[in-house]
């Protein structure tokens, strides 16, 4: 019998708390070409990841979902939790609270939140509440994690045409259909004979959303050389949870999730902006001698510290390109020039 | 600058006080409050900090600590039309255009450097991620200590514990700054007066639910949220009993006007901050508001013995810091207690908080025989102001309503 899909839009739900359930998670990214009618219930100047998640809640756009789980994780995400509720009455649907700082008092309160919604998903699911089907699936989760780590390494390296897209692909195949297959398709890629190029720009990506493995192809395109996808939609969705930390697993995803490489939202309170000074450490160990980012419109936690970025990679002597857009190949398509003409700047 | 302006209207309005130390004049007494905080704010010798919407002002007052949240500053640079100047400062230095202006205008007026100097900030979750942002660059800006308050959407007890345990950890912060512990008597005696402005402030918002209401639409403008910053104070309390007795004096003396309440409104969430003719706009049509979504009390006394769990318990019953069922439940709760004919939300542009509720608020009203007028305004940058399409919507509104 197949699993029952529980949907989810933000890289902070924790997915293997879902599959533990009995679930298969599947992210709702915002894609398809469904109308757009989403404002109706929110408001226009959302921005497109959730009134494109709504859409597809509206135009019923989705494989067979019969729950949700959305993260309390920015105004725009608490909005798209309400309207669900609204568009899809008969789904169940839980709401994570997120702090946004690393405070131990925060990762205690997260992970009381990820014990309920565990106990919650399980019941969904008339499932017996197991911690140890929690950390099983952690470590499924930790060894695509370690798998990507290296292919990861590898886009840093040296110029891989195709390596970039690939590792996007994997990570899409997490997301939406299933971290075994995803984690198959890594350790293919990390055992296949990638040959390098030259003559592109390396440069390190960051922002919130970007899905789409053809845009990378297209960067590629455009003389560039991905060194990293630091993004909700990339790296950040499968990072690393230290078990070691807790016996509570609960607890070591609370302080993994907190403590790793941050969305704009989350907070590092004894550093502020620190997001900055990350982006410009993450892009050197990349290797990448530019940084270009990437943020959806009307997304505030990212639109206000890209002046604070900004200000950083100057500082740092490193180019910078920023782009707002909704993350469609459209909107995409849109940049050659400029994309264009920043890796010409760049030299290479 | 700002120092001089509120020093200009201290001495103005006490002055007009002065010619009529009898009356009650509850708005000037309540302006007069208002400006000596600015001059408080601005004087430079006051220990001061920029806080979050949704901070414990009172704690925050019985640590000797002047605070105030720094979307009253975008307010106060918009009804002064100065806004402009520094929204456009903030848009030059690379900050979204289309954020919201509040945060807009705090974030160029600390650019060009016309905010106070905090000593430290206290961020708060509530009501929005785009005010904590602000937060966070402040912090990084003026170099000072931040503590963020998070506040989650949910009332459940894991949540008031761990609020409970933040604002006990933020009173420790507070006190490591400014070199003095948290007395819990003082503290007490803070919620003491609380409590006192609280009942007050209930028996305001009994009288102005009375109908035809002795309010007219300015007399609360911006009432409940200001009025937070005046929490666990003598001065709070004293605002609050001149609102009281004024309204109990027009009552008394049958001033109100029933030919101009043809139509009750309610006001969803912020007002308008410059100078907009919205009044006078609404009594054209013999509309006016008689109550506003923030005006209201949602909390339980503070307990002294309790402090903590009190203060966090009240945080979360705030409409704003809930989820659209729990503020679409009071808003239908006020519509029936105010007998409202229609509701407007004026969608401030850049608000996701706010404006991504609005069909749910609208179907919600609706649901109960309230229609809303959604006006899309930006409540603080007037450079994109239609005044004559909000004439029009105002006019086909309130027909409609009397249709």
């Amino acid at each position: 019998m197949k699993d029952k899909i529980l949907g989810f839009t933000c890289a902070y739900a924790p997915v293997p708390i879902i599959e533990a359930a009995g679930f298969q998670a599947f992210r709702v990214l915002p894609q398809g070409e469904c109308p757009d009618q989403a404002g109706q219930l929110l408001h226009d100047n959302l921005c497109p990841h959730v009134k494109r998640v709504l859409d597809r809640a509206l135009d019923n756009d989705l494989p067979e979902v019969s729950a949700m789980v959305f993260v309390n994780s920015c105004d725009s995400m608490r909005r798209v939790a309400d309207a669900w509720q609204v568009a899809r009455p008969k789904d169940q649907v839980m709401v994570l609270d997120l702090p946004s700082t690393n405070t131990p008092s925060s990762i205690d309160f997260l992970a009381t939140e990820y014990d309920r919604m565990a106990r919650t998903l399980f019941t969904w699911n008339n499932q017996a509440f197991s911690r140890e089907k929690v950390r099983a699936r952690i470590k499924v989760w930790n060894d695509l994690s370690h798998t990507l780590g290296r292919l990861e390494t590898k886009m840093g390296e040296a110029f891989y045409p195709g390596l970039a897209a690939a590792v996007q692909i994997v990570v899409n195949t997490a997301a939406t259909d299933s971290v075994d297959a995803a984690l198959a398709m890594a350790k293919a890629a990390v055992a296949k004979a990638w040959a390098p190029a030259r003559g592109h720009a390396p440069v390190f990506l960051f922002g919130n959303l970007l899905f789409d493995p053809k845009v990378f192809d297209l960067f590629e395109n455009w003389n560039m050389h991905v060194t990293r996808l630091d993004f909700c939609t990339g790296s950040r969705f499968v990072s690393t949870v230290d078990l070691s930390l807790a016996d509570d697993p609960f607890v070591a995803l609370a302080r993994s999730y907190m403590t790793g490489p941050p969305c704009a939202r989350t907070m590092d309170i004894t550093r502020p902006g620190n997001l900055a000074q990350e982006i410009v450490e993450r892009a050197g160990a990349s290797n990448a001698r530019a940084v270009m980012g990437f943020t959806l419109k009307f997304c505030d936690p990212y639109l206000a510290r890209i002046p604070g970025i900004r200000q950083a990679l100057q500082d740092a002597g490193i180019p910078f390109l920023m782009l707002e857009g909704d993350c469609t190949m459209g909107d995409i398509g849109q940049q050659q020039t400029r994309i264009e003409a920043f890796t010409e700047m760049l030299g290479v | 600058m700002m120092y001089d302006y509120f020093s200009s209207i201290v001495t103005g309005i006490t002055a007009k006080l002065e010619q009529d130390p009898q009356g009650i004049h509850a708005r000037k007494r309540y302006a007069l409050a208002v400006a000596t905080l600015g001059r408080r704010l601005y004087s430079g010798d006051a220990r001061i900090a920029w806080c979050g919407v949704t901070a414990p002002f009172d704690l925050l007052n019985s640590m000797g600590v002047t605070s105030c949240f720094v979307e009253f500053v975008g307010a106060m640079l918009a009804s002064t039309e100065t806004a402009e100047l520094f929204m456009q400062g903030a848009e030059d230095a690379g900050y979204a255009a289309d954020s919201c202006a509040y945060h807009r205008a705090v974030t160029g007026a600390m650019l060009k450097s016309a905010m106070p100097v905090p000593d430290f900030i206290i961020g708060t979750s509530s009501p929005c991620t785009a005010g904590l942002a602000v937060m966070e660059n402040m912090a990084k800006q003026y170099n000072r200590d931040l503590f963020v308050v998070n506040v989650p959407q949910s009332e459940s007890p894991d949540a008031v514990r761990f609020l409970a345990r933040q604002i006990e950890e933020m009173a420790g912060f507070v006190g490591d700054h400014t070199g003095q512990a948290l007395s819990r008597n003082r503290l007490g005696e803070a919620l003491e007066l609380t409590n006192e402005a609280t009942v007050l402030i209930k028996e305001i918002y009994g009288l102005a639910k009375q109908k035809p209401s002795p309010v007219d639409s300015r007399f609360l403008n911006n009432f409940g949220v200001v009025i937070t910053l005046f929490m666990g104070t003598r001065e709070g309390v004293d605002i609050c009993r001149g609102f009281r007795d004024e309204l109990r004096h027009r009552v008394a003396t049958n001033a109100m006007d029933a030919s101009q309440e043809r139509i009750r409104l309610m006001w969803v969430q912020n007002r308008i901050q410059f100078p907009f003719p919205l009044e006078s706009m609404l009594a054209e049509y013999g509309a006016k508001i008689v109550v506003d979504e923030l005006n209201d009390v949602t909390w339980e006394p503070m307990d002294p013995d309790n402090p903590f769990e009190s203060i966090a318990r009240r945080i979360l019953s705030i409409p704003f810091s809930r989820n659209a069922d729990a503020r679409v439940t009071h808003l239908q709760t006020l519509a029936r207690e105010y007998q409202i004919d229609g509701a407007i939300n004026p969608c401030h542009w850049g608000c996701r908080q706010g404006t991504g509720l609005r069909g749910i608020i609208s179907n919600g009203l609706k649901e109960i025989g309230v229609p809303v007028l959604n006006l899309e305004i930006d409540c603080v940058d007037s450079r994109n102001l239609a005044e004559g399409q909000i004439h029009t919507r105002f006019e086909a509104f309130t027909e409609m309503i009397q249709g």
